[in-house]
């Protein structure tokens, strides 16, 4: 009878192997964005000796340096840490619960609808501070529930909710646009950021709430983290292994919207950072194991290496919006043609 | 090694508000027995499988696990005695058949328990069970059908629940695929005494393979029993709307139904020469 129990042989399973790449792939990740994160406090229009960065960031004053590095380097590299986190994070929740690359939270209209929400809250209701993020949350969860709703989208994204995403996020951006030149008082670089992104002059007292969403939000990911892996096998194999599906759903909605609208309600929609994470992480894992906090690491590299690049690498300074646009957009375009040949899911 | 547990359905209805596909079903799964749910296209007899697994909810009615409502049970506890494997399960991009295997742990897990070495073991079991052990690296999509079959199957058993229910696990295959898959069945029940119910579209293999017999038609259950009772031609004549002859399958001594189409029959049964 093949069902005796007959084992003893040790297991060969390769459960260990690739294990052993999605820790090597994370090490590598967490040591790019360590890098990163130095690089941007090291060198700018000038660079510093990091035995300078270190002695200004523990509070003693070198020459200067400690103006340019706690002033405007550590809130801007700390910014862009925990906002691509974030939006990595947020990003492939939605395109793993959904099955679907594309169905990522800056596609199917959420950033838009955070980043409208917010200008809407500071520009017309002069709003600040938490209470604009909150603005943004629930702008972000109503859009979130039109979605589902108009695709009458239970389970898996078809196309139907993408285009629907597409829509409401051309709409949003549109309104956003509008409440911009209502206000005469902004300038370029303000206005660039609510449409695109940016992390230039950001403040430790903006990057707090961003922290504070992640670890909340973060970490009701990090709960539902198996059971939206067993989702992946579909609804009706999801209950049949215990897991249930809408609840599932329900958490992990609220999660990514929370995510992703904090940090865009500090940051802006920073163009396809959520949406590039995911598919860049499961490519580098080769499996599904590890996807979220690979997927956040990515994203965390990708703001800080557009920004770092935006701001000394390219001829002109960029935001770091426009940087991750100019990535971004082509993979789109790649993904769209794959996903018409064989439905690619993440 | 099963503990028999009791899955019985009590005056179910199923369906839709409107529009019911069950009324007032009743019926016992027998314990450590294979059980086959056979009947027309439409019957019902997918929406019987898929509400007794709750993955439909009853418009009335209940299904008791232990005399337990499945409904109030928690998930994870039920998941521990009742697998299912659904129509067509879907297997994310890229994963391999352990991982894929590796799933059926899953209820067996909690947010603070680790994988250890009774899911090594359960896992390394189910793969030699379903003989796909040397495909145990391989991705998903580049198997066959019937080992993909197969490899859901492991995934299943690696659950290792007492109960099993499977919607039409052999559609799709080949002929060998399908016996091979049968026979895997039969492995595990009398390996391992799990009782089984599965809808199947081929009557004869059902026959052959299962116990006890559940045919569904016209929103109920029209007969159930053993195979050699049920699967007569009358019943084929009233469940499938279709005149048929039953012999005796000889290899297993089993029923067979053979078809009365229009054409191609060389010798009418008396009886419906008369009619």
């Amino acid at each position: 009878m093949s069902i005796a129990i007959t084992h003893a042989a040790p297991r060969t399973v390769p459960r260990r192997r690739i294990n052993r790449r999605s820790a090597l792939v994370l090490c590598l990740l967490g040591g790019g964005v360590i890098f990163l994160f130095a690089l941007t406090l090291t060198c700018g229009r000038g660079c510093l000796a990091p035995s300078a960065v270190l002695s200004a960031l523990f509070g003693h004053d070198s020459a200067g340096a400690s103006f340019v590095v706690n002033d405007l380097r550590f809130p801007r590299a700390a910014m862009s840490l925990v906002t691509g986190l974030c939006f990595g994070l947020g990003g492939v929740a939605f395109q793993v619960m959904l099955r679907n690359p594309l169905a990522s939270p800056d596609i199917v209209g959420i950033s838009a609808s955070a980043g409208a929400a917010a200008v809407f809250a500071i520009v017309i209701l002069s709003l600040n501070g938490w209470i604009v993020s909150l603005v943004a949350v629930c702008a972000g969860l109503m859009v979130a529930f039109t979605i589902w709703g108009l695709s009458s989208g239970r389970g898996g994204a078809g196309g139907r909710l993408i285009l629907v995403g597409i829509g409401i996020s051309a709409m949003l951006d549109s309104v956003t646009a509008y409440i911009i030149l209502e206000a005469p008082e902004w300038d370029r670089v303000e206005a660039l950021r609510w449409l695109t992104g940016s992390v230039n002059g950001a403040q430790l007292t903006e990057v707090a709430p961003v922290f504070a969403a992640l670890v909340v939000f973060g970490g009701m990911l990090a709960v539902a983290a198996r059971d939206l892996d067993v989702l992946r096998l579909g609804d009706d194999t999801a209950r049949a292994l215990g897991v249930g599906a809408d609840k599932t759903r329900l958490v992990v909605t609220l999660a990514a919207v929370g995510l992703v609208a904090f940090a865009t309600s500090a940051s802006g929609p920073i163009a396809f950072v959520a949406f590039l994470s995911g598919p860049i992480a499961a490519r580098l894992l080769g499996s599904s194991a590890a996807i979220l906090p690979a997927a956040a690491l990515t994203g965390a590299i990708l703001v800080l290496a557009g920004d770092f690049s935006g701001q000394f690498l390219l001829p002109a300074r960029l935001p770091v919006g426009v940087v991750t646009g100019a990535v971004g957009a082509p993979f789109l375009l790649y993904l769209i043609v794959r996903a018409n040949k064989n439905g690619g899911s993440l | 090694m099963s503990l028999d547990h009791r899955l019985e359905a009590q005056n179910l209805c199923a369906g839709y508000e409107k529009q019911a596909i069950l009324e007032n079903v009743s019926l016992t799964l027998p314990a450590g027995k294979i059980t086959a749910i056979v009947g027309g296209n439409a019957s019902g007899k997918s929406t019987l499988l898929r509400t007794l697994t709750r993955i439909l909810p009853t418009v009335s009615g209940s299904v008791l696990l232990d005399g337990q409502s499945v409904h109030t049970m928690p998930s994870r506890k039920l998941a521990q005695i009742m697998g299912l494997l659904p129509q067509s399960p879907i297997a994310p991009e890229g994963i391999t058949v352990a991982d894929l295997v590796g799933r059926g742990r899953h209820p067996h897990h909690s947010l603070f328990t680790r994988w250890g070495s009774a899911d090594d073991r359960a896992v390394d079991q189910a793969l030699r069970a379903t003989g796909i052990e040397k495909l145990a690296e391989r991705e998903i999509d580049t198997l066959s059908g019937g080992q993909r079959q197969r490899a859901w199957i492991a995934m299943a058993l690696a659950q290792e629940t007492d109960l099993l229910l499977l919607d039409e696990p052999t559609t799709f295959l080949d002929v060998s695929h399908q016996i091979e898959v049968l026979d895997l069945l039969v492995d595990m029940n009398t390996g391992r005494g799990t009782t089984i119910a599965m809808v199947l579209h081929d009557l004869n293999l059902a026959a052959r393979y299962a116990d006890h017999l559940i045919a569904v038609a016209d929103r109920g259950i029209y007969a159930e029993g053993p195979p050699s009772e049920i699967l007569t031609e009358s019943m084929v004549k009233a469940v499938f709307g279709l005149e048929s002859r039953i012999i005796t399958d000889p290899v297993s001594g089993t029923p067979s139904m053979v078809p009365l189409g229009r054409h191609k029959v060389i010798s009418r049964p008396c009886s419906r020469k008369i009619a």
